[in-house]
């Protein structure tokens, strides 16, 4: 992995107030790799996946997405730039975050419709079509709170992947579900990896990164310890801080 | 008690219904929208705008209607200088009252709203792409006015009833015909139908605000 890197993370710092939440964080992803993310409670790993989005800004560093930067030695270009740099990612969360006034298919119509990024009967035959490669193809007139937590995060991955993006982030996207719900958000996320998507993933379910995941990254405190392939960090991991959190979760 | 004297009163109470109405409309169409416009201000990122703004919603919410109203109708034309210029029919100095008063606590009722809105609904907009404008249109603004409806509703039926203040600067409404026929005849009946009729108006606003919680409820 060299210049390729479709993401290229260089000292990346970020602050809130006093607490230093990043330090000095570094990190490559590769066109199509899917990487999970893994580590305690508080160690930075959404703060990181927000930063990539823009949804923090950081304190230092440089974030490079495809040829562009996002920021560079913390700082940052205009907002268009900024817009027009971030619409290559698709973010997905923990709580869905779908718009709970609009239907199913109306929160998957409306960012392209006011982007018009293309034209209605595309954005139709789109829309129709991502619903039915998450299996909802018959809940596209329902309201969003008639909806199981499994079935709103696979609209909001739906939902996501409208704007075509290159990269998706996902911040613990099964974590608010319960257990019998994550099978089929995980399902649909590895079948987008199967299609070759550029994902980094956020998430505690071991089994995931373990099975689906290029690689692993692991955070604490605020910093990447170590990384490697899922069989290079859960079965031989290098790091006593990796050790020790893998001993609790595994 | 014939029905014959029922039905003599309450014509002019009716005819004074229509100015109770007509102050309900106009306050109502007017303080919600003034009282948005509060709203955004409260939240300006231009901290002048916002202190304007609060300190305009803490004068009209802690001092009385009744007290802003007299204001308006009988406190600006004494004004040395200028109060020649600020006589206003004491009807539309009501209004004006009115219209003030309520787009205060509309402006409230409002920002609640906007706080119940999680911050997740802003940054699911953000990383689809959509601006601010676009954001606060499409996405922000439909879900505080359904949460605010209830409030809004309980205010307009309050307003309803506050119009009946109408009375103290002498523009004659429905209380107003009431009391004329009770201290004429002796008689009681007059406030009954009076109440009866505040009762009829405040129905139909609650039927109307039912139905369009009902048509918003989004499942
Ligand atoms: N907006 C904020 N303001 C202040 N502190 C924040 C903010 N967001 C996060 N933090 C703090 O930054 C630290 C890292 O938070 P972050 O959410 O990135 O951790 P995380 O690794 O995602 O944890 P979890 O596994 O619990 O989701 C925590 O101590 C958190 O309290
Ligand atoms: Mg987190």
């Amino acid at each position: 992995m060299t210049n390729n890197a479709i993401i290229e993370v260089t000292n990346m710092r970020k602050s809130f107030g006093k607490l230093e939440v990043l330090k000095d964080v570094s990190f490559r992803i590769a066109p199509s790799e899917v990487v999970a993310v893994i580590g305690p409670s508080g160690s930075g790993k959404s703060t990181m996946l927000r930063s990539l989005a823009h949804l923090e800004e950081v304190n230092g560093g440089s974030i490079r997405i495809g040829n562009e930067e996002l920021v560079h030695n913390g700082v940052y270009p205009s907002g268009g730039k900024i817009k027009e740099i971030t619409s290559r990612m698709g973010m997905v969360f923990q709580h869905f975050n779908l718009f709970p006034h609009l239907t199913v298919r109306a929160n998957l119509e409306l960012a392209p419709k006011l982007m018009k990024k293309y034209s209605a009967e595309e954005i139709r035959s789109k829309a129709s079509s991502l619903l039915e490669k998450v299996g909802l193809q018959d809940k596209g007139d329902v309201y969003p709170s008639n909806l199981s937590g499994g079935q709103k995060q696979r609209v909001a991955i739906a939902r996501a992947l409208m704007m075509s993006p290159e990269i998706m982030l996902f911040d613990e996207p099964t974590s608010a579900l319960d257990p019998e719900l994550t099978g089929e958000v995980l399902q649909v996320m590895r079948q987008l990896a199967d299609e070759q998507m550029t994902m980094i993933v956020v998430t505690h379910e071991m089994s995931f990164a373990r099975e689906v995941a290029d690689r692993v990254m692991f955070m604490a405190d605020g910093e990447f310890i170590e990384s490697g392939t899922p069989e290079q960090l859960f079965g031989s991991p290098q790091h006593e801080r990796t050790k020790a959190f893998l001993n609790r979760v595994l | 008690m014939s029905l014959d004297y029922l039905w003599d009163i309450t014509g002019p109470m009716l005819e004074g219904a229509r100015t109770t109405i007509l102050l309900f409309f106009l306050a109502i169409l007017t303080s919600i929208p003034l009282g948005f416009v509060f709203t955004l201000m409260v939240k300006s990122r231009v901290k002048p705008l916002a202190w304007i703004a609060n300190v305009y919603i803490y004068v009209m919410r802690g001092t009385p209607l009744l007290l802003q109203m007299l204001f308006f109708c009988f406190g600006l034309p004494v004004i040395p200088v200028i109060g020649e210029y600020l006589v206003m029919d004491r009807f539309a100095a009501a209004c004006l009252a009115f219209t003030l008063n309520y787009a205060a606590y509309f402006a409230e009722i409002f920002r609640g709203g906007l706080l119940a809105i999680d911050k997740g609904q802003y940054e699911a907009a953000q990383v689809l792409g959509l601006g601010r404008w676009h954001t606060m249109t499409r996405i922000i603004l439909p879900q505080m006015f359904r949460i605010a409806l209830p409030a809004v509703s309980n205010e307009a039926i309050t307003l309803v009833k506050d119009t009946a203040l109408l009375y103290a600067v002498a523009v004659p409404e429905l209380l107003h015909f009431a009391q004329t026929a009770v201290n004429r005849d002796f008689t009681i009946m007059p406030f009954v139908v009076a109440g009866v009729i505040y009762l009829a108006m405040t129905l139909v606003l609650t039927f109307f605000f039912k139905m369009l919680e009902r048509k918003f409820k989004f499942d």
